[in-house]
Order: C-alpha cells, then sequence, then structure tokens
C-alpha cells in the first residue's frame, strides 16, 4: 500500500520487521527482496509520491517537484551543482537508465583496499541478472539513437576512440527525450514503476512525504525510526508517523542517508568521503539543425578514456573518465551555456545546431558532507590535483571527437568564452577553465558517505551492510559504496542492495527478523 | 585509505558565501550595508509586484540582472525577479539567504571596486561591463556570485513559454502529442 503523507496531521504508530529509508536504486531492490519472501516491510520516502500524469516534462516543475532542495542544491561555494531526486522511486525518477554492472578492475579495488571479500562478479552476477531480467534491461537500440548520439560514434570511429551503446533500462521507449523529468509514459523501467507496486502487492507499506527526524536506538542496536509527515508544497511538518522495527535500512541516498547519520549517531567516517562523478558539458555547433530533443539522452558512451594512462615516470597523461552523449531542456542548457546579453541570446538560437558530451570523471579527491553551525547540511567539493588534469584532457577529447564528427565550432562553456573550432584552439583550454566557478559542473552520482568495508576506522558498515557501531542499522545505498565506480552507479547500487537484503534473508529469514 | 581530519567550519546561515576564499569578509561588508543605507528602491512598487522572500532592495537588483543580461529575450526583467523571489520563497534556506547575500554584495560590489555607483544605477551596458568582471575574476568569491545570479535568472527566462521562438523548442510531449502512459498497478493507495 502506498500512503501519501502529505496533509496528513495524525500520529501513526507502525511495527515491522524491517523499515527501509528511501525508495530509491537502493532502497526498494533491498525491500522488494524481502518483502516478497514474506518479510513485513515499511518504506519511508522524503520525497512525494508522482506519477506518469504528473511528470509534465517541464523543467521548472519537474525540478520543484522531486529534485533535491528543488533543483537548487551546491556545494558551500556554488562551484558543483548537485543533481539529486527525492520522490517515491527516488533518483530512479529522474535517472537516464544507463545500467552498468561494476567494471571489474573497481571490484577488484574494493576487495583489496576495503576487504570486500564478497565484492566479486560471481557473488553479484546473478544479482545483476535478476535485476536486468526484472528491469528490462538492455543494449540501447538503434532506433532510440538520435542525430547527437550518431555524430558523436561517428567523431569516435574516426578517431578510433573506443566507445558503444549503453545497457538501458527501458520497455518500448518512445524516445520523447525527457527521462529527466520523470517518464511521462511508464516506459522507462524505474523503482517507481517495478519495485514500489511489488513491495506494495507483497502487504509493504510504502509512506511517502515522510522525513525522518530520529532513528530510535535502544542499548546500541537500532530498533526503528520517528518521522515527520511534510507538506509536499512548502515542506512544513505536520502529522508523525513511528516504525518500531529490529532492522533499520537507510537507503536515502549519499546525501539523505548521510544527513540522518549526522544527526543521530556518533561517527566521524560519516560524510568524510563524498564521491560526485563531476559532470562538465561541451557543446557543438554543427550550423544546422540536429535533432538533440529527441531520442534518449545518452544512446552512446565514449569508453575510451576510462583508465588513466601514465608516462614513464608514473605521471598522470590522460583519461580516468568516461563521457555520455547530453541533451539538456532549453532553461538548463541555458545555465550552462557561456556568457551574458547578446552572446548569449545568440548562442540560445543555436540550441537546436547543438550537440553535447558531458563527462564523468572518475575522481580520486572526494568531497565531504557535513553539518553546518545552523544545523542545516552542506557539502564541499573541489575539483582538484589530478582531477583538474582529467576535466582538461575530458574537454579536449570531447572537442576532439565533435570536430571529426565535423562540428563548425565547440565550445568550452567557460566564462572565458572558449571556443575550438581546429586542433590547434585546444591549447586554449588550461586550468583556468575547470577552476571553481569557471564553468558549469554537476554532480549526480553520489556516493561514499557512509561506506562498507572492513576496517571500522575506514568505513561505517562492514561488509554485510551492518553499521560497525550500531546492531540492526544497515545501509544500502549509494552512501554505501566505498569509493567512484566510475559508470553511472545505478546497477551497483542496485546489486549491492540485493546481496545486503540476500544476506539479511539468510541471517534471520523471517522469523529471526 | 586513511581518512583525511575535517578542518574547522564556521557555515552561518551565509554559508555558501562564507565557503569561498574572502568570503568571509565579503559578507560582513555586506551585512553592514542594508537596504537602509540606500536610496529608495522604487522597482517594485512600480511594477506592482508583491515580494514574498526579496526586499524592494534585492528585487531592483535583481531585475536589474535581468535586465542586464537578457538581450532580445521576449521575457521582461521583472517577470524574471518576480519569479526568483516567489521560487526562494518556497525553497527556503539556505537557498533564500544565499541569493540574498549574491544580490546585496552585487549591488554594493560596485561601489567597493571604486565604479562609485550602485549596481542598480548604472546603465545596462555598465551592468554587463560589471557581470562579466565579476564572471572572469580571479576571486573565486565574485565567480561564485556570478555564477548563482547569472543561473537564477537565465534559468526563469528560458522556462517561459515565449522563448521557444528563439530556441526552436517545440516543448513538452505532453503539449503536443498524446501517447497514452502504460499502466501500472500500484496496489492500494492511500
Amino acid at each position: 500500500m502506498i500512503i501519501q503523507g502529505s496533509g496528513r496531521t495524525d500520529s501513526v504508530r507502525e511495527r515491522a520487521d524491517v523499515v527501509v529509508v528511501g525508495t530509491g536504486s537502493g532502497g526498494a531492490t533491498l525491500a522488494v527482496y524481502l518483502a516478497e519472501r514474506g518479510w513485513d516491510v515499511v518504506m519511508l520516502e522524503k520525497g512525494g509520491f508522482f506519477r506518469a500524469e504528473d511528470f509534465s516534462q517541464r523543467e521548472e516543475e519537474a525540478m520543484a517537484d522531486f529534485n533535491g532542495r528543488r533543483g537548487l542544491d551546491a556545494t558551500v561555494d556554488n562551484a558543483v551543482f548537485l543533481n539529486y531526486a527525492e520522490a517515491v522511486g527516488g533518483c530512479t525518477v529522474h535517472y537516464w537508465g544507463d545500467s552498468f554492472r561494476t567494471p571489474a578492475d573497481r571490484l577488484e579495488r574494493w576487495r583489496s583496499e576495503h576487504g570486500l571479500d564478497w565484492m566479486t562478479e560471481s557473488e553479484l552476477g546473478p544479482h545483476w541478472a535478476a535485476i536486468e531480467r526484472e528491469l528490462g534491461i538492455h543494449i540501447t537500440p538503434e532506433r532510440l539513437f538520435n542525430e547527437n548520439n550518431r555524430l558523436v560514434r561517428d567523431g569516435c570511429e574516426k578517431l578510433g576512440i573506443e566507445g558503444h551503446a549503453p545497457p538501458t533500462a527501458r520497455i518500448d521507449c518512445i524516445g520523447c527525450g525527457w527521462t529527466q523529468f520523470g517518464c511521462a509514459y511508464n516506459r522507462k523501467t524505474s523503482q517507481l514503476i517495478t519495485t514500489i507496486p511489488r513491495v506494495s502487492k507483497a502487504g509493504g507499506r510504502i509512506y511517502s512525504d515522510a522525513r525522518v527526524t530520529k532513528l530510535l536506538l535502544d542499548g546500541g542496536r537500532a530498533a526503528g525510526v520517528e518521522a515527520s509527515f511534510v507538506d509536499r508544497e512548502t515542506k512544513a511538518a505536520t502529522g508523525t508517523l513511528r516504525v518500531d522495527a529490529p532492522i533499520v535500512v537507510l537507503a536515502g541516498g549519499a546525501l539523505g542517508t548521510a544527513d540522518i547519520l549526522l544527526r543521530n549517531v556518533e561517527d566521524d567516517v560519516v560524510g568524510r568521503r563524498f564521491y560526485i562523478n563531476p559532470h562538465y558539458f561541451v557543446w557543438a555547433d554543427f550550423g544546422r539543425q540536429i535533432d538533440n530533443v529527441n531520442g534518449i539522452p545518452c544512446a552512446y558512451v565514449v569508453h575510451g578514456f576510462r583508465h588513466v594512462r601514465r608516462d614513464a615516470r608514473g605521471r598522470y597523461a590522460g583519461g580516468g573518465y568516461i563521457m555520455l552523449t547530453n541533451h539538456q531542456s532549453p532553461a538548463i542548457a541555458g545555465v550552462m551555456l557561456n556568457g551574458i546579453g547578446a552572446r548569449h541570446t545568440a548562442h540560445m538560437k543555436r540550441y537546436r545546431h547543438l550537440g553535447s558530451l558531458m563527462s564523468v570523471i572518475d575522481e580520486e579527491h572526494p568531497g565531504r558532507v557535513f553539518l553546518g553551525k545552523d544545523g542545516i547540511r552542506r557539502t564541499e567539493y573541489n575539483v582538484q590535483g589530478v582531477d583538474q588534469l582529467k576535466a582538461i584532457d575530458y574537454l579536449k577529447n570531447a572537442a576532439r571527437i565533435f570536430l571529426a564528427a565535423g562540428a563548425r565550432e565547440v565550445w568550452i562553456p567557460d566564462v572565458y568564452g572558449t571556443t575550438v573550432r581546429s586542433e590547434a584552439d585546444l591549447d586554449g583550454i588550461t586550468l583556468r577553465s575547470v577552476q571553481p566557478n569557471a564553468q558549469f559542473c554537476a554532480g549526480s552520482h553520489l556516493m561514499g558517505t557512509a561506506p562498507l568495508g572492513a576496517d571500522p576506522t575506514d568505513s561505517f558498515a562492514g561488509p554485510t551492510g551492518e553499521a560497525h557501531r550500531v546492531q540492526g542499522l544497515y545501509v544500502a545505498d549509494g552512501a554505501a559504496l566505498p569509493g567512484s565506480v566510475s559508470v553511472d552507479p545505478s546497477l551497483t547500487i542496485m546489486g549491492v542492495a540485493r546481496h545486503i537484503a540476500a544476506g539479511l534473508h539468510e541471517r534471520h529469514g523471517r522469523e529471526g527478523a | 585509505m586513511t581518512i583525511p581530519p575535517i578542518p574547522e567550519h564556521g557555515l552561518s546561515r551565509r554559508g555558501f558565501l562564507r565557503g569561498v576564499a574572502g568570503g568571509t569578509a565579503a559578507v560582513a561588508v555586506a551585512a553592514v550595508l542594508p537596504a537602509g543605507c540606500a536610496p529608495a528602491y522604487p522597482e517594485q512598487r512600480a511594477d506592482g509586484a508583491p515580494l514574498r522572500s526579496l526586499t524592494p532592495k534585492e528585487y531592483a537588483v535583481a531585475r536589474a540582472a535581468a535586465d542586464a543580461m537578457l538581450v532580445d529575450v521576449p521575457v521582461a526583467p521583472e517577470a524574471v525577479a518576480s519569479a526568483i523571489d516567489t521560487e526562494l520563497a518556497v525553497a527556503g534556506d539556505p537557498m533564500r539567504t544565499d541569493m540574498k547575500t549574491v544580490l546585496s554584495l552585487m549591488e554594493h560590489g560596485t561601489l567597493l571596486s571604486f565604479r562609485g555607483r550602485r549596481f542598480s544605477a548604472l546603465s545596462a551596458d555598465a551592468r554587463r561591463a560589471v557581470l562579466e568582471d565579476w564572471a572572469t575574476s580571479r576571486l573565486n568569491l565574485r565567480r561564485a556570485a556570478f555564477q548563482a545570479l547569472k543561473g537564477f535568472v537565465v534559468f526563469f527566462a528560458y522556462i517561459d513559454d515565449s522563448t521557444r521562438g528563439l530556441t526552436g523548442f517545440p516543448g513538452p510531449w505532453p503539449e503536443r502529442v498524446r501517447i497514452p502512459a502504460y499502466e501500472v498497478d500500484f496496489g492500494e493507495i492511500g
């Protein structure tokens, strides 16, 4: 049953085997696994419950309705825009559906550096296979390529750069192109329309508009949560909800989970590693109208630069990122594009001529999440050191790809108006282009704020997902990942959550819970 | 991997600009330059815009910034300023306080840089020059303020349907074609 908390002024008390805070990739994947095996599950979601008919594809409505802090959240110095969702279905409501298994080298790193011995293809493979089957994940078909995707592919092929169509979570997609504002046609297989209905029909109770205010602890053990019902428009607290449960799973995303932990648990690991996979956006003017407002945003991924290359002396020589084909709605594109006044207007007049790529930088320097003295959750993140070099390398290679594809000019949307018309112009892309607030930078792969690991001094939760210092408290979302995945993390999060769910069921069963 | 120590941060409600080098001092300056020390700001009254979060001074600065940033865009600067006011009222802190600080700094930053006149009292060309100066400043503080202000102005301009003729954006699909959504059975909804 889905219970909308907005506007409720009553006090509700629930008892369950497990309470899951968060309804996205991690929370919903874990919840459905347990609910369909007989567990009594209650889920809490801070955001609202929206369905296809609510998704107008109007950017201002989508940003306000289900983006965290109405789409206005940024790091303390405004240098990085933070993109995350708060709605039933979590970030899968607005994600692009790219569904990569965790790269083998990353699993190896997490095993060796964090003692997560179970992070193997053989352990996670069956979980991924089940999720891929349930969500209809398949390689993006040619019919969903728009011209931007084809041009980027052409450019890569001319330059001999590796790329491919990504696995995508869609069924019968019509290619309207505005998946990031919620799928208005129920074709993207988000948690909202896949696992959440299954939890509901398996007897789970899913409360929307329910903001957790307190973790209930009893003698060092998790005992449940208290929450406020919040008005969907004003976010004002109205009624209250208390859920007593011997197992509490936090899956509110890297920011939501960290927010709850920072307020309730003494553990200085929380929030100390905050990964975002910085996104920089390059735009290319093809001098003719290309179709980059239809078709899915990303039907082609440039993979040829995922690994860092080093020279003979071990110094950085390139790589450390992937690129995704990108499109954005007019207002958001306008924020990203360079200039003001007549220059900016001229750019916007070429909106339909523009192709675009965005970076997913596999960063080595995480930021952090913390509470300010005013009690407001803040984030600090600086693209620094080698990560700046990766950003510059990306900007140059994205420009090369677009030039090879026939772009008339390529815009590095920095405040200096850096424009690339030939290889010779690439030298104009320097560190100043990627200094804070020199161009629009975003993070949407938010990870690592309550990481799993074997070492309690370096991780919040152990390999089973249970907190080192609070029995019965689990983490099963992007916060739990030990570091950057280097590709879209959604399928990694789902696989990890399903593994944690399977462990819970194996250890406790219904009776144990 | 070892965990780096957490540096002490004194982030207050004006945290956004304190997060950048020089921000604390700049915020302190902005804080002692309240609306009362400036001449009257009649723009809000003239526009008939009821304000929900901005002061008349902040509204005038937002309006002046929109007027300078948007050239040949078919959206009135007062409509953009009003939209910013409404959004900040709903969004609340920290965004509201941060943007109010930006507007205050922008208004008086021209005095601090010896331009002699408040931002909102400059000509449109002079305002654009100030904004471009801030955009490319060596100080992250100024670039941050510029990006924040530009982000709000441009976003609230280009969500207006009247800009579709300029961009060629055909508009959202649900407004143009009727395609039924697949049915989803959520079970009971309360």
